[in-house]
């Protein structure tokens, strides 16, 4: 019978089809064979693809992945977390500072103020050595003519929209101060000359109009930022790398450099970026190799930056842009808006940097070939294949099956991992750590005895044992333990519910009948929240609860979606605690997250800590560009941080990338060694020179 | 039927418009915003949140945010809020990834399914019958991505070989024989796990209609003229029950775009579900709203195919 036939020999035929299939497909064992170019091709694994591949438009770290590999920057960190030049050679920081003229203003013997008298002033107590140290650092003094500028900006208006206000600034006559270096006391110095209350009588009113006049009050508070009577101008001059080819064959040049920066600061773009580039005054091309950065105002965080990837100005710029909206048959409504964003750059990037960009076949791979005329010299890997695998349990399958080179290895697996001879493995502290968040403005959470008597009660020591086998660090403070910024020295809190039950008696809580603690007629009791979806956060909460317990503390706990948890009780501040983590990055200044003036709605410092003495500190790290002061400030931040504890500070993870024993890390002459990772335990700082051995190599 | 016809198609641009207004508002008033309206990112500024929002008319009201959108859908222009690539091109191109998973589930599923349905409804009440039942029945219970990640754990330890995504990656420069191969051999597992569910299903349905047509006159008066028990069945029995069947395939087309979420999501697979689903997380609006748009306008396609196609097969359909 037929039919009968069919209907038996179709599913044998598939099932033998697909079975067989399985014998071509290549093992762990056996990935050489008939392949040997194998072992020239790296293969890493994403949980999530990458968004878009401009370094001045991405925000998301799949895109950071591979755009640090396409692209680079004028510097970047060395193994120490220290400076190093990359597309520059050298850099050197120094100052213009500039001191107006307030006409009507007396000095302290009462003469009048003017700007000859001024200077004549200044150049005195400075060449007399009067202002101690100045001396030296002052290379020059002169006088700087008035000036009248027109400015639009951007108010956040009526419903959410944007309103443009105009502003007129009469800048009067400057005196301008050349420093060798940034020195953020330099006008506190001049006060023997100038006076204490000289910049009280600067007449506002007279230096700066606002059309339409009645945003006037709305915008008071930022005439001080437009028309400063003392400004820092910090300077940056880059001499950059001569010879470094895109990867299309056109010379990298200054002219890159300043239009990367136009780029960022161009709106259409709306690169998330701008906050980093905005205290930028100017760019000035010196030429071809020489570019200078002159800065607004004192911001020490603008120079990593730079370590942002240079864009090719040769394929981007306005010509190209609308060459390609011709070839691309773009709608008149639409070019208004198009920008690099809606770019096919952006799915085709083209840098400096080692590899060069091949293909990317979204939620599925990006594939980076070698740059053979990288100025550094090529890297050892030949192809780097970006797959995204959006499972950790399925991207650990592919691993120990050999489709994959790099596993980050989760708490659990680590111990298992590290006894297991196949592989090597890397564990570093990263630069995330966990916490307990208070609501510093209820006046509950309001005593910093309260919030430390909660701290003290939780045994962080358990969390880190049962939740995360034992694969974390306790944190004492607002920065990432591997960075020089925290300081070793703090203590942590110790473990100790007696003496929290003590401290909460201070304060006038009491024990009731129930066991719970009470003043006055309430109990003390709040809601514990967190983001669904991160387990270990769950049993940080389930942990705190019961901790909390013990001593008293009647404490409820809930779990929202991110975005609902983000919407509904982080931006508004509607919330009594919560647990949450932090990712941070090298930089020392923690302004967004802890200054009193980011405490508002939808700002990063939600639990509102408010302290004058911590307020202080930020704006001068952020003022100094020294690191050594910059230490000795980030490390006073974080006692004084540690001592109101508006957080529990809990643990940084630790993290475990495990790698095949056969990839070492070649040397100059031929031979290899193992591989280190930099001092932030990133082992990629010398991916470069990473290649798989035929072998697994021997090491003492 | 040609009236019925007409009729039918504005009925179904009807409701294909109300569906897009409802899915519109649900989408836009879930809470959450784009992923790119993030202020927990350090580096935004609220102006430059303002910004954004504008850029994507998130400051316009609901009705004219649809008419932007819909305007753009129609115009070919809707961008992705997470790339600011064109949507349509994006969903083409993970709808190709998608349609050989969906092409060899499918062929499994209908190869599979009437063998095994038309021998138990054969040997009713034998031991085949009884543990192919309690098989589909364990099959239809135990949730699909459980036993996708025991057979992916299986085939790892068991086998060694590489199972995810739809390529073993590093193999560029290997014979084109391999690379096909290892590509059939990533199609494997993810569309067996996709067909089991349906195996399972189908191959109850087919029993069941087998069990009833045999039962009916016809049957007897066959096998009464003393003709052979294979004929009976495959030509007397199976034509009749596979009446149902075609209106099936009319079904299938919604299946196309709304892919396997799940399955893709565990085998890394980059198709149309997997684009759908980080859509939503990101709340990248253009992209969900016009992927449940296209899947409505396929729903209601294959729902009029399959009227059509009953009336083509079942002489006794008529439709007015």
């Amino acid at each position: 019978m037929k039919l009968k036939t069919i209907l038996i020999v179709a599913p044998l035929v598939v099932t033998v089809v697909l079975i067989q299939s399985y014998f071509w497909v290549p093992s762990y064992e056996t990935q050489t064979v008939g392949n040997p170019s194998r072992v020239e091709k790296f293969i890493d694994s994403s949980i999530g693809d990458a968004k878009i591949l401009n370094p001045i438009i991405q925000a998301d770290s799949a895109s950071s992945d591979i755009t640090t590999l396409v692209f680079e920057g004028l510097l970047d960190l060395d193994e120490n977390l220290n400076l190093r030049g990359r597309l520059a050679t050298e850099w050197q920081v120094t100052e213009k500072a500039y001191l107006a003229v307030i006409s009507g203003a007396r000095f302290i013997d009462g003469t009048p103020v003017t700007a000859v008298t001024l200077e004549q002033r200044l150049r005195r107590a400075i060449a007399s050595g009067l202002i101690p140290g100045l001396k030296d650092q002052v290379m020059g003094l002169r006088r700087v003519a008035a000036e009248e500028r027109s400015e639009d900006i951007s108010l956040p208006g009526k419903d959410d929209k944007a309103q443009t206000v105009k502003l007129h600034l009469r800048i009067p006559e400057r005196i301008e101060i050349s420093l060798r270096g940034v020195d953020q006391d330099l006008f506190e110095k001049l006060i023997p000359v100038i006076g204490a209350q000289y910049a009280d009588s600067a007449p506002y009113d007279r230096w700066v109009e606002v059309e339409p006049n009645e945003r006037r009050e709305a915008v008071r508070s930022q005439f001080p930022q437009w028309v400063p009577v003392f400004e820092h101008n910090p300077i940056i001059e880059f001499k950059l790398r001569k010879g470094v080819k895109f990867h299309d064959g056109q010379e990298f040049d200054a002219g890159d450099v300043k239009f990367t920066y136009d780029a960022i600061m161009n709106p259409k773009n709306l690169s998330p970026r701008t906050s980093d580039f905005e205290p930028v005054k100017k760019i000035e091309i010196l030429d071809p190799y020489t570019v200078r950065v002159v800065y607004k105002r004192l911001f020490s965080p603008a120079i990593n930056a730079w370590m942002m990837g240079i864009i090719p100005e040769h394929l981007l710029n306005d010509v190209e842009l609308k060459k390609e909206m011709e070839r691309r048959n773009i709608s008149p409504e639409l070019r208004k808006t198009f920008g690099m964003r809606e770019s096919e750059f952006s799915r085709h990037p083209v840098g400096v940097g080692p590899y060069r960009f091949v293909e990317w076949q979204s939620d599925e791979m990006i594939h980076l070939r070698r740059n053979e005329d990288y100025w550094e010299g090529a890297p050892q890997y030949k192809d780097y294949f970006y797959r995204i695998i959006p499972d950790k349990l399925t991207q650990e399958v592919e691993f120990r099956s050999g489709a994959v080179d790099r596993y980050s290895a989760r708490p659990h697996q680590i111990a298992r991992y590290k006894k297991d001879k196949r592989y090597q493995n890397f564990t570093s502290l990263g630069f995330g750590y966990t916490y307990i968040g208070y609501n510093n403005r209820l006046p509950l959470f309001k005593d910093p005895l309260l919030r430390k008597a909660l701290g003290m009660a939780i045994d962080v020591r358990e969390i880190i044992k049962y939740i995360l086998y034992d694969e974390a660090e306790r944190v004492t403070g607002p920065y990432p333990k591997n960075t020089q910024w925290y300081d070793q020295s703090i203590q942590p809190l110790a473990y100790d519910p007696e003496g929290a039950i003590r401290l909460l008696n201070e304060l006038g809580w009491k024990k009731n009948a129930d066991g719970w603690m009470e003043k006055d007629g309430k109990l003390l009791e709040f809601n514990l929240l967190t983001n669904n979806g991160n387990p270990i956060r769950k049993a940080v909460v389930t942990i705190a609860q019961n901790a909390w317990k013990k001593i008293g503390v009647k404490c409820n706990t809930q779990l929202f979606e991110w975005a609902v948890f983000l919407q509904d009780f982080i931006n508004p501040g509607k919330f009594d605690a919560v647990v949450l983590g932090w990712s941070l990055s090298q930089d020392p200044d923690l302004f967004q997250l802890w200054h009193s003036s980011e405490a508002g709605p939808q700002k990063l410092n939600f639990v509102g800590y408010n302290s004058a003495e911590a307020d202080e500190l930020i704006v001068r790290i952020r003022k100094e560009y020294d690191i050594d002061k910059q230490r000795e400030l980030t490390h006073r931040l974080h006692r004084q941080i540690a001592n109101d504890q508006p957080y529990t500070f809990l643990f940084a993870p630790r993290a475990t990338e495990v790698l095949d024993k056969k990839i070492v890390m070649m040397k100059k002459d031929g031979s290899y060694t193992k591989i280190t990772p930099s001092r932030s335990g990133s082992i990629y700082y010398s991916f470069n020179k990473w290649k798989k051995l035929e072998h697994v190599p021997e090491f003492k | 039927m040609w009236s019925y016809i007409l009729r039918n198609l504005l009925q179904r641009l009807v409701l294909l418009f109300i569906v897009s207004v409802i899915a519109h508002g649900v989408v836009h008033l879930a809470p959450g915003e784009p992923t790119q309206v993030d202020p927990s990112n350090p580096r935004m500024k609220p102006e430059d949140i303002v910004k954004i929002r504008k850029a994507f008319h998130l400051d316009e009201p609901l009705h004219l945010q649809y008419a932007y959108w819909m305007r753009d859908l129609l115009s070919g222009e809707l961008k992705s809020f997470k790339d600011s690539q064109p949507v349509l091109p994006k969903i083409w191109d993970r709808f190709l990834n998608s349609l050989p998973l969906f092409i060899l589930a499918t062929i499994i599923v209908w190869t599979l399914s009437f063998p095994t349905g038309i021998k138990a409804a054969i040997r009713r009440g034998s031991i085949y019958d009884r543990s192919t039942a309690f098989i589909a029945y364990t099959l239809i219970s135990v949730p699909g991505f459980f036993l996708s990640y025991l057979a992916i754990l299986w085939v790892v330890a068991v086998l060694g070989v590489p199972v995810i995504g739809m390529r073993t990656f590093g193999m560029e420069d290997a014979m084109p024989w391999f690379q096909g191969m290892d590509r059939i051999w990533h199609l494997v597992i993810p569309s067996l796990m996709s067909a089991l569910g349906g195996i399972a299903v189908l191959s109850r349905y087919v029993r069941s209609q087998m069990l009833e047509v045999i039962g009916q006159d016809y049957v007897r008066t066959a096998r009464a003229k003393g003709l052979p028990e294979d004929q009976v069945i495959y030509h007397h029995a199976l034509r009749n029950a596979l009446l149902p069947f075609v209106t099936m395939f009319g079904f299938l087309l919604p299946g196309l775009i709304g892919g396997s979420v799940i399955f893709e999501q565990i085998f890394a697979w980059p198709g149309l579900g997997r684009l759908g689903y980080d859509a939503i997380l990101s709340r990248d609006f253009p992209v969900i709203l016009t992927i449940n748009f296209i899947a409505a306008a396929l729903t209601l396609a294959g729902t009029f195919v399959s009227d059509l196609l009953y009336a083509v097969a079942d002489p006794r359909i008529r439709l007015h």
